[in-house]
């Protein structure tokens, strides 16, 4: 190696490990959302890490719990927990398709029809830069999961929807709050359509509700509407907490998601193509 | 060989306590910076080089758990890591407070790199968390000034 090289040596290593990183950004940048094969290797790399951790220490919980607690009375206390978690979910749902399209027959059976694909799945890894855009579950391909199948947290309430990447055993859910997400929905009370964008901070705004609409109030529930055909219509989203004039033509709508992020560590997805919900 | 084990070790750990602070509860994973922590502790122990290498590697594995655009924290990590490396050399940052300064300054051009370079690319601003991450060199730096003295008393004990 000339010498001047080798007096150099060190920054030209770093100046290529720069290089390989920029080469890295400008792979990424220009595709957006779409995952590319890079990604995907990486994601399914470290995924299952993470995966192997949390399972670990999943485990150890359980055997402690199980060393104190009697046995008997824990395993029939899970059975009834997820016995619970499926209730809630069909509970939720019907009661929502019933108060709402009576008269839609189409919808209620497609409803009637959603308890029997519910998977559970538990939230493995929030996103370290911004909590209100995207998690990982531990459920993959393996389990049938595909993109834009919609998750539900355990109460029946709207979370986001599956996007890449998806491993065997892994899938990032994008969060309703996240600011890249936009659902069709409506007003409970006052039927007033409009589009919910996240706002990156945790909570939603109601955007294209126009300024002459009247009725709507804070406190009143929203629910998708399933004009977006991508989430089926009647779950609940979130309730109003802000309505402020502007100078738009619009008002200015913010709405609190029912999920909590903190208590977010176990959802359900709903194994259904969410093309299937809006064909015939 | 031995060198190589105790890395990765110190990544896996890190990895490992991530993964965890991230479970119980996400503010703890704004709050410090621990694969900075990592690659400074090694690129004062091995230099420039091993600094910038491992700060890549640390770099693409937080660019995993923030799900963005891998490279990101990396490129951050790799100057960082270099830094560390070549300024240890020509100054003695062993005494405690020096030493919190020095990874006080390093976690911070760390992090306005990497806040620089996530405005650029992403459409979204950095996200504070309640003005939580401004914290993070502060918080990082402290934790890593005590975390390394443990290291050296602990290296002084080893016979």
């Amino acid at each position: 190696m000339p010498l001047f090289l080798k007096e150099k040596k060190n920054l030209i290593i770093l100046i290529a490990l720069i290089l390989v990183q920029f080469i890295l950004i400008s792979i990424q940048v220009p595709l957006g959302q779409k995952d590319n094969y890079f990604e995907r290797a990486l994601f399914s790399i470290f995924s299952p890490i993470q995966h192997g951790i949390i399972s670990f220490f999943s485990s150890i919980g359980k055997i402690w719990k199980n060393y104190f607690y009697l046995r008997e009375v824990q395993s029939q206390n899970q059975i009834m927990e997820k016995e619970i978690f499926m209730l809630r979910q069909e509970n939720n749902l019907l009661t929502n398709a019933l108060q709402k399209f009576r008269s839609e027959k189409e919808i209620q059976e497609n409803l009637l029809k959603m308890h029997e694909n519910i998977l559970p799945a538990q939230v493995i890894g929030l996103d370290a830069t911004n909590y209100h855009k995207s998690v990982i579950i531990n459920k993959g391909t393996m389990d049938g999961l595909k993109k834009n199948m919609v998750v539900l947290d355990k109460n029946g309430n709207l979370v986001g929807r599956v996007i890449g990447p998806i491993s065997l055993k892994e899938a990032r859910v994008q969060l309703i709050t996240d600011n890249e997400s936009g659902i069709g929905v409506f007003s409970q009370q006052e039927r007033a359509m409009g589009v919910l964008v996240g706002d990156g901070q945790g909570q939603c705004s109601l955007e294209y509700i126009l300024a002459t609409t009247k009725g709507i109030s804070e406190g009143e529930e929203i629910i998708t509407s399933g004009f977006d055909r991508m989430y089926p219509s009647g779950i609940k989203v979130g309730k109003i907490v802000s309505i402020n004039k502007t100078k738009s033509l619009h008002w200015q709508i913010k709405v609190e998601p029912y999920f909590d992020f903190r208590y977010l560590d176990q959802v359900a997805v709903i194994m259904k193509d969410p093309k299937e919900f809006f064909e015939n | 060989m031995r060198n190589f084990v105790k890395v990765f070790l110190g990544i896996f750990i890190v990895f490992l306590l991530n993964t965890i602070f991230s479970k119980v509860s996400p503010y703890l994973i704004l709050l410090f910076n621990l694969f900075s922590l990592v690659t400074i502790y090694f690129a004062i122990e091995k230099g420039e080089i091993y600094g910038s290498c491992l700060g890549a590697v640390c770099g693409l594995l937080q660019d995993h758990f923030s799900f963005g655009v891998y490279g990101v924290a990396g490129l951050a990590k790799t100057i960082t890591g270099y830094l560390a490396g070549y300024i240890s050399k020509k100054i003695d940052i062993h005494p405690f407070f020096r030493n919190f300064i020095f990874i006080l300054i390093l976690v911070s051009v760390e992090f306005i790199l990497w806040a620089l370079l996530y405005s650029f690319i992403s459409p979204d601003s950095v996200y504070t968390g309640r003005s939580l991450i401004f914290f993070q060199p502060f918080i990082t730096a402290l934790l890593g000034s005590v975390l390394f003295l443990l290291f050296r008393k602990f290296k002084r004990s080893e016979p």
